[in-house]
C-alpha cells in the first residue's frame, strides 16, 4: 500500500513541477501537424488545432488536480465549521443545521453542481463555487458525528465549566480528534472533485477553451474520435490514473487510522 | 450559599430528580448518598448548569450558580483530562483568559497540599498513576479559588488506600481553602466520616438530611436503616452504640 | 413505531422545504439579466427595454425574494410546472417526454449492475483473500474511478467506431439504448461489488454463526436464513447512495448518446436560461430522491428498529 502512497504523492508533483517537463507551449498552435498520430516529435500526438497533447497534459493537470485540491480544500472548511456548530450550538442548532446539510444532500451533488455552475455561467469561479457548495456535506456529517460523541467526554465538559469560549473548545478539544478522520473523508472527496471537474468541463459548463484541462481536452477531442481516436484515451487515462491512486491512498490511510483507534 | 428550592429535572421524559430542596454554606461539606440509578450524577449536572432543571430554582447567594463558577471533580480522573495535552495545560484552563501569567505560587502551595510533585503536571494523563490524576483533578477544581467545589464520586476509581489518603487531603484543603464541598457518593462510611450534612437520595427524591451523628445512630427511615446496616456489615462504618 | 414514522415524514418535508428555499435562491441571484436572456432566445435580435421590461414582468422576475418564492411555490406545489420561458409551451408534457426517455434507461442500467455485481461479489466471498476476490476488488476499484463520461466514450469507440454492432448516438430505438445501459451498469456494477462484497463477508462474521452450523443447518439455509439478510443492510443502503450515481450518471450519458432525456432537457434548459424547465427537473429530481431515502429510511426501521435513534 505504501507505494500506492508514493504514486498519489508523484501525481501531485506532477501537478505542481509537471508544466516545466513539458515540451512545447500547450497553447501553441500548429495547424499543419494537427491531428497527427504519436510520434518521436510528439509522444502523444496532436490536437485538432496541431497543439501538443502531452504538454497540454502536463498542463492540464495544475488545473485538473489543483483545482480539485482547492475545492475538496474549501469544502473541508465549510463542513468543519459547520458540523462543529451542530454540537457546540446546543439541540435547536443542531437541528437547523442537520436540516440544512440534509437538504443540500436531498439532491445529488454533481448534478446540482451542474445546475448551479451553469445558472452561474460557464467559468473557473463558478466552477470552484459549485463544486466546493455541493462538496461539504459528508464533512459536516463526520465532524458533527465525532463532535456529539466527544460531547459527553470529561475534559469537553471540564473546558466547559472553565468557562472557555466555545471558538475555544472546538479549537483545542474537537478539531485535534477530527483530523484522521477528515484526512480520509478528504481524500475521497479528492478524487470526486477531480471527476467533477473533468465532468463538468466536459458538459461545458466548467473550465472553458483553450485552457488544457482533461475534460475539456476530452470535449474536445470527441468530435475528432473517427480520425484519431487515440487523442481521447490520454485525459481520460490521466483523470482515471488519478483518482485511483488517490482512492488507493485513501483507502490505506482509512486502514492505518482505523488500525490506531483501535489501539487506543 | 447554595440553595436548592423544590428542583426536579428530567433526562429525556424520565423524571430524574424531584422535588429537591437542599442548601449548603460555605466552608461546609454536604454529602449526597444513594445507590446508582439515584439521580446522584443528574443532581450535579443540574446544580452545574448542564442539565436545565424542568421546575424548581438553583441559586448561589441569591444569584444563577454558573457566576460562582463552580468546578467538578470527576468519577474518571484520566478521562477529564484531554489525552492530547499535558496535565499542566488542561489544570490551567480554568484561569486561562484572567490571568495573562501562571500563578506558580499558587499552584506550588496547592501540590504540597495534594502531595503531588510538580513535575508530574508535565506528563499527559496516561503517563501517571489514577490516584495521582484524580489529585491533579482535584488541583484543577481548585485552581481559580472557586467558593463552591462539586465531587462527583471523587473516590470510587481509586484503591482502598489512596481513597484514604485523597479523602483526607480533600478534607484538609477544605479546611484551609474554605469552599463549600458538595460531595456525591455511595460511600457511606466515607460520608458519615467527612461530611457536615448528609442527604439520601432515593429515586431522585430526598428521602433525609441528616447529620452523621444522628444518621449513624438513628437513621428516620426504613431505606436509611438498611443503608446504614449494609455499610456496617461491610466494615464501611463503625456501628454506634 | 408510529411516532418515528411521523418524524421520518416531517423531517422528508422539512428536507424538502429547506431544498425549494435553496433552489429558488439560486435561480433568484443567479448573474446577468434572466430576462434579458431570456428574451434573446425568444425574440432573437429584436431586443428593446420595452421586450425586456415586458419579459421581467411575464416571468416574475421583479417582486421581493419571498413574495416572488410564494409565487414560486404555489404552483409547483401541486406539480404545475409552468410554461418554458423559452418556447412558451406548458412544461409539463415535454418534461413526460423526458421521463419516458429516461426511467427505462435507469431501470436497464440498475439491471445490468445487479446482474454483473451480485455473481461476483458472491465469487469473490467464496474465498476472501484469495485470487478471484482480489481481482473482483481491484476491478471494482478501477470502475469506480472511471467517470462515466470517459466510458461512454471508450464503448462509443469500441462499439460503434471501431466494431460498428452498436448505434451510438439517439434514441430511436430500444437497441439504441444498449450503450448507455451499459456505460451506467458498468459504474454501478463497481461500486455496488465492493459493497455487496462487505457486506457478506461481515454477515459472515457475525458471533451466532458458528452456532447454527453446529446444529447441523445446511450451508444452503444459512446463506439464504442468516446471511442475505444482514447483507441487507447496507444494500439497501446503497441503493440511496446508487441513486444520487445514477442521477448524476444519466445527465453525462444522456447528452453523450444524444438521447433526449432528463439530462440533456436540463443541460439544454441550463444553456438556454430557461429557468421554469430547469426548476421542474429541480423539484422532479429533489422529490424523487427525499422520497427513495424517506422509504428507504422506513425499511430500515423495519429490519433493525434501533438504528437511527441517536441520529438526530
Amino acid at each position: 500500500m505504501r507505494s500506492v502512497t508514493y504514486l498519489a504523492v508523484a501525481i501531485f508533483l506532477l501537478a505542481i513541477v509537471g508544466p516545466f517537463f513539458a515540451p512545447y507551449d500547450p497553447a501553441a498552435i500548429n495547424i499543419p501537424k494537427r491531428l497527427s498520430p504519436p510520434s518521436s516529435e510528439f509522444f502523444l500526438g496532436t490536437d485538432a488545432l496541431g497543439r501538443d497533447i502531452l504538454s497540454r497534459l502536463l498542463h492540464g493537470a495544475r488545473y485538473s488536480l489543483g483545482l480539485a485540491f482547492l475545492i475538496s480544500f474549501i469544502a473541508l472548511v465549510i463542513g468543519t465549521v459547520v458540523g462543529l456548530l451542530a454540537p457546540l450550538g446546543g439541540k435547536i442548532a443542531d437541528w437547523l443545521i442537520m436540516r440544512t446539510t440534509d437538504s443540500f444532500l436531498a439532491f445529488p451533488e454533481l448534478v446540482a453542481a451542474v445546475v448551479i455552475a451553469g445558472l452561474m455561467g460557464a467559468g473557473m469561479w463558478s466552477l470552484i463555487f459549485a463544486l466546493s457548495v455541493t462538496g461539504w456535506m459528508r464533512y459536516a456529517r463526520v465532524a458533527r458525528g465525532i463532535g456529539l460523541s466527544l460531547q459527553s467526554r470529561g475534559y469537553v465538559i471540564q473546558a466547559k465549566l472553565a468557562g472557555l469560549s466555545p471558538l475555544a473548545i472546538a479549537r483545542w478539544h474537537y478539531l485535534p480528534s477530527l483530523v484522521p478522520s477528515l484526512t480520509v473523508v478528504w481524500t475521497g472527496m479528492f478524487a470526486r472533485a477531480i471527476i467533477g471537474i473533468s465532468t463538468l468541463s466536459f458538459l461545458g459548463f466548467g473550465v472553458q477553451p483553450p485552457t488544457p484541462e482533461w475534460g475539456a481536452m476530452l470535449l474536445d477531442a470527441r468530435i475528432h474520435m473517427r480520425s484519431t481516436p487515440l487523442q481521447m484515451i490520454w485525459p481520460g487515462l490521466a483523470v482515471v490514473v488519478s483518482v485511483l491512486a488517490i482512492n488507493l491512498a485513501g483507502d490505506a490511510l482509512r486502514d492505518s487510522v482505523a488500525e490506531r483507534s483501535e489501539h487506543q | 450559599m447554595l440553595r436548592l428550592d423544590q428542583v426536579s429535572a428530567k433526562r429525556g421524559n424520565v423524571v430524574a430528580l424531584e422535588d429537591i430542596s437542599l442548601s449548603l454554606s460555605p466552608g461546609n461539606t454536604l454529602a449526597v448518598v444513594g445507590e446508582s440509578g439515584a439521580g446522584k450524577s443528574t443532581l450535579i449536572a443540574t446544580i452545574l448548569g448542564l442539565l436545565r432543571p424542568s421546575k424548581g430554582t438553583i441559586t448561589w447567594n441569591g444569584a444563577e450558580v454558573s457566576t460562582c463558577r463552580p468546578s467538578l471533580v470527576m468519577q474518571e480522573p484520566r478521562s477529564a483530562f484531554n489525552p492530547a495535552h499535558p496535565l499542566l495545560r488542561s489544570v490551567l484552563e480554568p484561569i486561562v483568559g484572567q490571568r495573562a501569567t501562571v500563578p506558580t505560587e499558587r499552584i506550588e502551595r496547592l501540590c504540597t497540599g495534594l502531595e503531588l510533585p510538580q513535575q508530574l503536571l508535565n506528563r499527559r494523563p496516561s503517563e501517571v498513576s489514577i490516584g495521582q490524576a484524580q489529585r491533579v483533578g482535584i488541583l484543577r477544581a481548585l485552581i481559580a479559588t472557586p467558593p463552591l467545589v462539586l465531587f462527583d464520586e471523587p473516590l470510587s476509581a481509586l484503591d482502598a488506600v489512596t481513597q484514604k489518603h485523597t479523602a483526607r487531603l480533600i478534607a484538609d484543603l477544605q479546611r484551609e481553602e474554605g469552599f463549600a464541598a458538595l460531595i456525591v457518593t455511595h460511600d457511606l462510611g466515607y460520608a458519615v466520616a467527612h461530611a457536615d450534612e448528609i442527604a439520601v437520595l432515593k429515586s431522585g427524591r430526598i428521602e433525609e438530611v441528616a447529620t452523621p451523628e444522628s444518621f449513624a445512630v438513628a437513621p428516620k427511615s426504613d431505606y436509611c436503616k438498611t443503608l446504614r446496616d449494609a455499610a456496617i456489615a461491610l466494615g464501611a462504618l463503625e456501628a454506634v452504640g | 413505531m408510529i411516532g418515528t414514522v411521523a418524524g421520518l415524514i416531517l423531517r422528508a418535508i422539512v428536507v424538502l422545504s429547506g431544498t425549494a428555499i435553496i433552489t429558488f435562491a439560486l435561480l433568484w441571484n443567479a448573474p446577468g439579466d434572466p430576462a434579458q436572456a431570456i428574451a434573446m432566445a425568444r425574440f432573437d435580435a429584436l431586443l428593446t427595454e420595452d421586450v425586456i421590461d415586458q419579459v421581467r414582468e411575464e416571468v416574475g422576475l421583479n417582486t421581493s425574494f419571498w413574495s416572488a418564492f410564494v409565487d414560486w411555490i404555489a404552483p409547483l406545489l401541486v406539480l404545475d410546472f409552468g410554461y418554458s420561458s423559452v418556447t412558451g409551451r406548458p412544461v409539463g408534457p415535454d418534461l413526460w417526454v423526458a421521463i419516458t426517455y429516461t426511467f427505462p434507461l435507469a431501470v436497464m442500467a440498475l439491471a445490468i449492475g445487479l446482474a454483473i455485481s451480485l455473481p461476483l461479489a458472491i465469487i469473490a466471498t467464496k474465498n476472501p483473500g484469495g485470487m478471484l476476490d482480489r481481482l473482483a476488488v481491484a476491478t471494482a476499484s478501477m470502475g469506480t474511478a472511471i467517470p462515466a463520461f470517459w466510458l461512454g466514450l471508450l464503448l462509443i469507440l469500441l462499439f460503434a467506431v471501431q466494431l460498428n454492432w452498436l448505434p451510438a448516438m439517439g434514441a430511436r430505438t430500444p437497441v439504441h439504448s444498449i450503450l448507455p445501459a451499459m456505460t451506467l451498469g458498468f459504474g454501478i456494477a463497481a461500486s455496488l461489488t465492493r459493497i455487496i462484497r462487505s457486506g457478506i463477508l461481515e454477515a459472515r462474521d457475525q458471533p451466532f454463526l458458528p452456532a447454527i452450523r453446529r446444529r447441523g443447518v445446511p450451508v444452503r439455509a444459512i446463506g439464504r436464513d442468516h446471511i442475505a439478510p444482514h447483507a441487507a443492510v447496507p444494500v439497501v443502503t446503497v441503493v440511496g447512495l446508487e441513486l444520487a450515481f445514477l442521477l448524476e450518471g444519466l445527465v453525462v450519458v444522456e447528452v453523450i448518446f444524444g438521447r433526449p432525456g432528463l439530462g440533456t432537457f436540463l443541460t439544454s434548459a441550463i444553456v438556454a436560461r430557461d429557468f421554469p424547465h430547469v426548476q421542474a427537473v429541480v423539484v422532479l429530481v429533489a422529490l424523487v430522491f427525499v422520497t427513495v431515502n424517506l422509504i428507504i429510511d422506513l425499511i430500515y426501521k423495519r429490519i433493525d428498529p434501533r438504528i437511527g435513534e441517536h441520529d438526530a
